[in-house]
């Protein structure tokens, strides 16, 4: 019924989640935006599931073939029964059943079909290993526990038994509107007998319908479809038992959905008990189940929607909880009385709770389309019944929100044993009267932040803030209504699965390690709470969230846990006997003389102070502990019985008065000075944590100093450096500049001495000048020569004179001779290359005597 | 470094006494106040909580699991401003075991009985008692009886509450988060009776 609802609604309710709870306002839009991504997620881990349970039925298999076959055939036959049996309900007798059963439309699922007129179904066989190895771990519990039950002869069973015998007669009529009709129906020709003062039932069909009836002897029918006595059915069970060499084969074959199996290991085992073996399988069965690690990721990325009801049963082991017709018996209870109206104790309190309930009931998801009438009376049943159940327990708000979550996802019996495990086993101690486990662990809740976020919890001790104000309705409400739906049912998931209140501190530290940036900066504790309460409630990143919860508080274990709570419990335990001591006295203030005589005189307030402190200690083991706890409360008013007469029997009633006037006066201004004194503590108290707060600071202002020191010291360090490099610097500078001086004479000279070199040309030039002009000067110097000398060769010719003649001649031919060939030599060099000194001097030599030539030339240049 | 900022603020508050922190900030005209809702399951608590933050009424609402908060900030007359911590408990008895966590240190407290239900007025009754033992001893209580509305189904009278409120030194008043009547009222009367901080 709860996915089909869940699917209409998506459609029609747009201010509704695919869940069917209301979204708030604010939250619409966001919600919306995840959707798809909500959408895509489940996609993946429906595939995902899907494959690891083929997986696991194709591991299951090998082992027991044949087995399997013959139970595949039984199921089978059992499945048909069932659908015949709701079809005829489902045209007769509907009108007590609960959810409306519109569908008939193409439920594929055999399971879900039935559940819709069934208060009982089974799980998809599918799922049986899992719920096999999840159950394991019931039943070792359960078989400590029953240890304690045959010892201690638990009401429950008893009130099974008286209404056992009422049944035979009223089972038809009644059973109709709890319905029951199916089992009845099937069951018509089963007759109870009580033996041995003990209810017992014989199973007659397969695995689907019936189950071995829980309070005691049930035999295994697996092995038979047929009835069979008890007689067999011990050797039947013991036979079994032995038969496998291990556990692994024995699981195996419980798994393929055969359910039965599962019964002995549950009251069944009151068999056992005296047989000291029953545990067996409970110890040791982790290493036959290899893909556990997987199925545990599987879990921390989400339970797929259409899944998810029948995995939180195998998780909570529902199967293995439940006793056949117990709920039912249950809810007979609760008419008997009504007819009755009894006046004991505890019908006033189970009046108180009815009262509660009904109160809650139009409060619990209001609105939510598959609460509707019937819904509505299903969730009273069932809270009905569990009170009944646990009347340490009863009612307490919180539990409608559970039990409506879970009637949304199965069908409502086995809702019931859903709930019973989550309470009984995962809450222990958590909402009965005192809630004392729930305070504890806010404790521990508090000390775990103050480990791991420091600076927030200061920050929020500043404030004003205690964590526990947030932190408490989370827990309690194990954050429904706190977080997005979606994020609800993910950390559902894994807390389920583990079994354990673990994931409840990791999730809350995961949402602290969230928010707890922006808690800093608020500034007022309005401001804080009012901002953590809304961003929780946005948390719309469910993967996020729950893998931040699981992979980043992994030192936060059960052990740990369970050490912190032995360490606070103590506190817990005196403030809560504190209190139920003054509401006593409050309560029953006739009382309060004796009891204040009492307690100055008389030994039995010594033996009062133990029972209670023999209480507290109940309370700490937890199990049983209220029954407990009712009979030392009943003894002390046995006790105070006892000391009235004594009290009258003193000589003098006067001055008895006088002296308890006196002593009550005395003792009430005691009474105040303590709480002054306390007050007085209290802020003592408070101003010394303030102070070691400051002396924390101190401390860090110290480090800071120290490390501000650090750097100056290293900023003087630099400038050190920094004025080195500096000179360095300025002696490069100079250097340079040293060479730039040099650089600009060096240029200087090269200008100087070009000049020079221009100068030296220029007079060059001239000298070439002058040097060609002595050279015409030579020429022409040379024609007159000639000229002349053709003169006087020819008035030599004329004169004749011999002697003196000729040798004047030849002198004037030398002369002649040597002046030629250098103007030769000169006309020579200007003609070819004007430049090269050494071929001019060479020429020369090669021409000339190097004495003739070199004066020569000295004489151009000075020209 | 939020820490040591905040350090003198702190030590500041300190001096005004151990209520301080809760009876408001040094500010004389900014109050902030804890105010604390108890009462038996049921009487409207949260109802009348909603009803003077947002102004709604939801005759469905969900149940309290735990404790609720909401804030509200209101301005007087003497233009004053008085900003309203509330923490609206649950109502089953049994969560009484929780309840001094957030009745600690309130410097309102807001005891709340349904007017057609005696039951919630003895039970309003044990609220005064406890806080008069264990809440702050400066605390301002007020009494309202709720359900105002539903007038022809009383069974507390007007002058059970005004007595049994005078007799404990408690503002008296009755409300109906259903139709609004008096709720405003309510929160301006208490802020009124607020101690103010003297000026420092």
């Amino acid at each position: 019924m709860a996915d089909q609802s869940f699917n209409l609604l998506h459609t029609l309710e747009p201010r509704r989640d695919s869940y069917g709870f209301a979204l708030r306002p604010q939250h619409a839009q966001r919600y919306r935006q995840y959707a798809n991504i909500y959408k895509e997620e489940e996609g993946e881990r429906s595939d995902r599931w899907k494959d690891f349970l083929e997986q696991l039925v194709g591991h299951a298999q090998p082992c027991s073939s044949e087995k399997e076959h013959k139970e595949a055939l039984q199921t089978e036959a059992a499945e048909q029964k069932l659908e015949i049996n709701s079809e005829r309900l489902g045209e007769g007798e509907d009108t007590s059943n609960k959810k409306s059963s519109t569908d008939g439309s193409s439920e594929s699922d055999r399971e879900t079909k039935a559940s819709k007129v069934q208060t009982w179904a089974q799980i998809r066989s599918s799922l049986g290993v899992i719920e096999n190895m999840m159950s394991s771990r019931v039943k070792k519990n359960k078989n400590i526990k029953d240890e304690l039950i045959t010892i201690g002869g638990e009401k429950n069973l008893q009130s099974i038994e008286k209404t056992g015998s009422l049944k035979a007669s009223e089972e038809f009529e009644e059973e109709v509107c709890v319905n029951d009709v199916l089992i009845d129906s099937v069951n018509a020709s089963i007759a109870e007998n009580a033996e041995d003062g003990i209810y017992e039932s014989k199973n007659s069909t397969g695995s689907e319908v019936i189950f071995g009836n829980g309070v005691s002897h049930n035999e295994n029918s697996s092995m038979e479809e047929i009835a069979m006595d008890d007689g067999v059915s011990y050797s039947v069970n013991t036979g079994e038992r032995k038969k496998p060499v291990n556990d692994g084969i024995y699981v195996s074959v419980d798994t393929i959905g055969v359910e039965n199996a599962v019964s002995d290991g549950f009251y069944g085992s009151v068999n056992y008990i005296g047989a000291e073996k029953p545990v067996e399988d409970g110890f040791s069965f982790d290493p036959f189940f290899p893909w556990k690690e997987e199925l545990e990721s599987l879990v921390r990325g989400g339970v797929p929607k259409d899944l998810r009801g029948e995995v939180w049963q195998a998780f909570v082991g529902v199967k293995a909880r439940r006793v056949e017709r117990y709920y039912h018996d249950l809810l007979a209870q609760e008419r008997n009385t009504n007819k009755n109206k009894e006046n004991d104790d505890l019908s006033t309190a189970a009046s108180k709770w009815k009262r509660q309930i009904e109160k809650d009931i139009p409060r619990t998801f209001p609105g939510h389309p598959a609460l509707d009438e019937n819904g509505r009376n299903s969730l009273r049943r069932l809270l009905l019944a569990y009170a009944r159940h646990n009347p340490s327990v009863g009612y307490c708000q919180a539990m409608n929100f559970f039990a409506g979550l879970l009637l949304l996802l199965m069908p409502e019996e086995n809702a019931f044993w859903a709930l019973v495990g989550i309470l009984d086993d995962y809450f222990e101690g958590y909402y009965t009267e005192e809630m004392i486990e729930s305070q504890v662990d806010q404790l521990v809740f508090e000390e775990l932040m103050r480990e791991r976020f420091p600076k927030l919890v200061n920050h929020l001790d500043y404030l004003g803030v205690q964590v526990a104000w947030i932190s408490g309705p989370w827990f309690l409400s194990i954050f429904m209504n706190m977080l997005p739906w979606e994020s609800v049912l993910r950390v559902w998931d894994v807390l389920l699965y583990e079994e354990n209140r673990v994931m409840l501190f990791r999730t809350a530290l995961a949402l602290m390690e969230f928010y707890g940036p922006a808690l800093v900066t608020t500034k007022d504790a309005g401001d804080a709470t009012t901002l953590l309460q809304s961003l929780a409630g946005s948390t719309f990143d469910s993967s996020q969230l729950v893998l931040t919860a699981c992979m980043g508080f992994l030192a936060v274990t059960e052990a740990r846990l369970e050490e912190l709570r032995e360490k606070h419990r103590p506190a817990v335990l005196v403030v809560v006997e504190e209190r139920s001591k003054k509401g006593r006295v409050w309560k029953d203030s006739k009382g309060l003389a004796t009891k204040l005589y009492s307690f100055k005189h008389d030994p039995g307030s010594l033996i009062e102070e133990k029972k209670t402190s023999k209480g507290g200690e109940m309370l700490a083991k937890g199990d049983k502990s209220h029954l407990e706890r009712h009979s030392s409360n009943l003894d002390d008013l046995l006790d105070r019985l006892a000391v009235d007469p004594e009290v009258d029997s003193l000589p003098d009633l006067q001055e008895q008065v006088v002296w308890l006037k006196v002593e009550l006066c005395r003792l009430l201004e005691e009474k105040r000075s303590a709480v002054l004194r306390a007050e007085e503590l209290e802020t003592a108290l408070m101003e010394m944590v303030k102070q070691d707060n400051r002396r924390q600071l101190s401390a860090r202002v110290e480090q800071l100093e120290q490390e501000v020191a650090h750097l100056q010291q290293a900023l003087t360090d630099k400038k050190e450096q920094e004025a080195a490099m500096l000179k360095v610097l300025m002696r490069v500078e100079q250097e340079q500049k040293v060479t730039e001086d040099a650089r600009i004479c060096a240029e200087r000279d090269a200008a100087a001495q070009k000049y020079a070199v221009h100068v030296l040309q220029e007079k060059y030039e001239k000298a070439m000048g002058s040097l060609a002009e002595m050279e015409k000067r030579v020429v022409m110097a040379e024609s007159m020569l000639e000229a002349t000398l053709q003169y006087q060769t020819g008035q030599v010719k004329a004169h004749c004179s011999p002697r003196a003649l000729p040798n004047q001649g030849s002198t004037q031919e030398n002369t002649r001779k040597s002046l030629l060939p250098f103007g030769l030599g000169w006309r020579d060099r200007n003609k070819s290359k004007p430049a090269s000194a050494e071929e001019y001097s060479v020429s020369k030599s090669t021409n000339e005597p190097i004495d003739a030539s070199t004066p020569q030339k000295r004489t151009s240049e000075q020209e | 470094m939020g820490c040591s900022s905040s350090l003198p603020d702190r030590s500041s508050g300190r001096l005004v006494g151990p209520n301080s922190e809760n009876g408001g900030a040094p500010d004389s005209k900014n109050l902030r106040v804890k105010l604390v809702l108890l009462g038996d399951s049921g009487v409207g608590k949260s109802c009348i909580v909603l009803r003077f933050v947002r102004g709604q009424f939801d005759p469905t609402s969900k149940v309290t699991v735990g404790a609720s908060f909401l804030s509200q900030t209101i301005a007087l007359q003497d233009s004053t401003t008085v900003k309203f911590e509330i923490w609206d408990t649950a109502g089953q008895e049994r969560y009484a075991a929780l309840a001094p966590l957030y009745y600690r240190g309130a410097a309102v407290a807001v005891v709340v009985y349904d007017i057609t239900s005696p039951e919630s007025f003895s039970k309003a009754q044990y609220w005064v008692k406890e806080l008069q033992k264990h809440g702050s001893p400066d605390i301002v209580m007020a009494l309202v009886g709720n359900k105002a509305d539903l007038h022809e189904k009383r069974e507390v009278s007007v002058q059970e509450g005004i007595d049994y409120a005078e007799k404990n030194g408690m503002f008296f008043i009755e409300t109906s988060a259903k139709t609004a009547d008096n709720i405003n009222q309510l929160f301006e009367e208490i802020a009124k009776r607020l101690p103010r901080p003297t000026a420092q």
